[in-house]
């Protein structure tokens, strides 16, 4: 493993770790074929918003290229930290890769420096991260468009944060959702909070969930692509949420007896 | 004048001296299982003996800071890539002491012309099939693997005790809160093997003196943790129930 005891940075930085060891995600990224292409990702709904208690986090669960079904239990919400989900539509390979550095690099961080990475700095390392994906993402090739949950425990807040592809971050205080069904689903969610009998950060645990299996149902209703994607076939949604207590998936007994209610409920 | 052998192993046996001079201010650092986990503790006059290293692993250091702390990096180094570029389950502190640290402090102890490192070592982990590991190093490289709790010190004979004594009790049995009342009683009697020293004159003479002039450093890891990650420090209840208990 080592030759010798060397010398060290008192940094923390997860990336110069990884670059000594040889690794670049960036010379990877460099070597791709520019096709000149630049599509958006097909066939994925994620959204995030905030309820009473924190942020839920869900998405399909299917994996497309071109009208082929690639995967269907694909897991497109992905554990960054104890309190950090992120949430990807997108090319599968950098999205997962981006979501093993991000993971690793906040738990260096806070075992090297013996405390928590900064909200604001785990943001800029997401945004890090996207911009070294520029190159291959206006290509078409690579692009990932994520949504970042997280809930600052210094500040007891939970906070939601959607990337473009070039890494600029926007928070958002309500709702989004990214993917080719997202569109829909957006007009849906703008409804439910202005209309609804609630405004969605309002809403309990149990109501919130509901909305938001009901929401993957109208993405995959609308969109061809993620069509009999949900329950014909017992493969549900990936449903999270991101509290005070870190974050939480829902069981897969959960989501049946959660499918159900979502269907029923009128 | 190190080309011969027996200048060599009188230079070495001079480093021997050196270090363990130097360690002798360190003050214990034990670790013992209990019902739920593994306990990593030891009091000091400033924090920085006990850290996590990786999601079950912890380090527990009696040495220069200094040292340690560049021991520590280079064991958060190793792990951190090794749980990336393979898995978190090839991280176990068998592998980051045998193919890792050991190694290079044994050559570094050997290479007379180097400055030694003044440090002994506790590193402890829950493997992942549930069963406590600890293993203990030496500033040359030696280590050694326990089952049933260890300790380190900077003196050996508080060293030697400690570990005869963490042996005669049922640590394993012990809630949380009985294990650290009953290693806090060894750490307290452990004192009194140590060595009369005009060095030593400021260190606490009681255990209250130790609660109130020191700190008192402490973390489990924890079967019953939900998270990935098991390690986490004692809370401040934890240890006011230990110092009403024990004081």
């Amino acid at each position: 493993m080592m030759d010798s005891i060397e010398d060290t940075q008192a940094g923390g930085d997860f990336f110069n770790l990884l670059d000594k060891s040889g690794y670049n995600l960036q010379n990877f990224l460099d070597k791709l074929p520019v096709n000149g292409k630049s599509s958006v990702p097909q066939g994925t709904t994620v959204l995030a918003f905030h309820y009473e208690d924190g942020i839920i986090v869900a998405g399909d669960r299917r994996i497309m290229a071109g009208s082929n079904l690639m995967f269907e239990r694909s897991e497109k919400i992905i554990p960054v930290d104890d309190y950090s989900l992120m949430a990807v539509a997108g090319v599968p390979a950098i999205a997962f890769e981006i979501s093993r550095i991000l993971s690793q690099y906040f738990e260096y961080y806070r075992r090297t420096q013996i405390r928590p990475m900064s909200l604001e700095g785990k943001i800029r390392t997401f945004s890090k991260l996207l911009k070294e994906n520029l190159t291959a993402s206006t290509s078409g090739l690579t692009r990932v468009s994520p949504i970042f949950a997280t809930y600052d425990v210094e500040s007891g807040k939970p906070s939601i944060y959607y990337y473009d592809m070039l890494g600029a971050e926007f928070q958002v205080l309500s709702f989004t959702a990214t993917g080719a069904g997202a569109g829909h689903i957006r007009d849906v969610l703008e409804r439910e909070n202005q209309w609804g009998p609630k405004p969605l950060a309002e809403r309990c645990e149990k109501d919130a969930a509901i909305i938001a299996m009901k929401l993957l149902h109208v993405a995959a209703q609308i969109d061809n692509k993620q069509e009999n994607a949900i329950s014909n076939v017992q493969i549900y949604p990936i449903l999270a949420s991101v509290t005070e207590n870190g974050y939480k998936f829902w069981s897969e007994d959960q989501l049946t007896r959660l499918d159900s209610m979502s269907r029923e409920e009128k | 004048m190190f080309e011969e052998p027996y200048r060599w192993m009188e230079a070495v046996s001079t480093r021997h001296n050196y270090v363990q001079e130097k360690l002798k201010m360190g003050q214990p650092v034990m670790a013992v299982p209990y019902n739920e986990g593994l306990l990593i503790f030891g009091f000091a006059p400033q924090p920085g003996k006990i850290f996590e290293v990786y999601d079950r692993i912890a380090l527990g250091g009696v040495g220069h800071p200094a040292d340690v702390e560049r021991l520590r990096m280079n064991l958060l180094d190793m792990a951190h890539l090794e749980g990336f570029n393979r898995s978190a389950q090839d991280v176990t502190s068998a592998r980051l002491l045998q193919f890792g640290i050991a190694p290079a402090l044994k050559q570094n102890f050997e290479e007379i012309q180097r400055a030694p490192y003044i440090i002994r070592m506790l590193l402890v982990e829950i493997d992942n099939e549930g069963k406590s590991n600890f293993f203990r190093m030496n500033y040359d490289g030696h280590w050694e693997t326990f089952k049933n709790g260890t300790a380190i010190a900077g003196e050996e004979k508080v060293m030697d005790w400690l570990q005869k004594e963490i042996q005669k009790q049922p640590f394993a049995t012990y809630s949380l809160d009985q294990a650290l009342q009953q290693a806090c009683k060894l750490w307290d009697e452990s004192r009194k093997l140590e060595s009369d020293d005009e060095s030593k004159k400021d260190i606490p003479e009681t255990l209250q003196e130790a609660f109130d002039q020191w700190y008192l450093e402490g973390a489990v890891l924890s079967e019953k943790s939900a998270r990935k990650a098991i390690y986490r420090p004692l809370s401040k209840d934890e240890i006011e129930r230990l110092k009403s208990s024990t004081v």
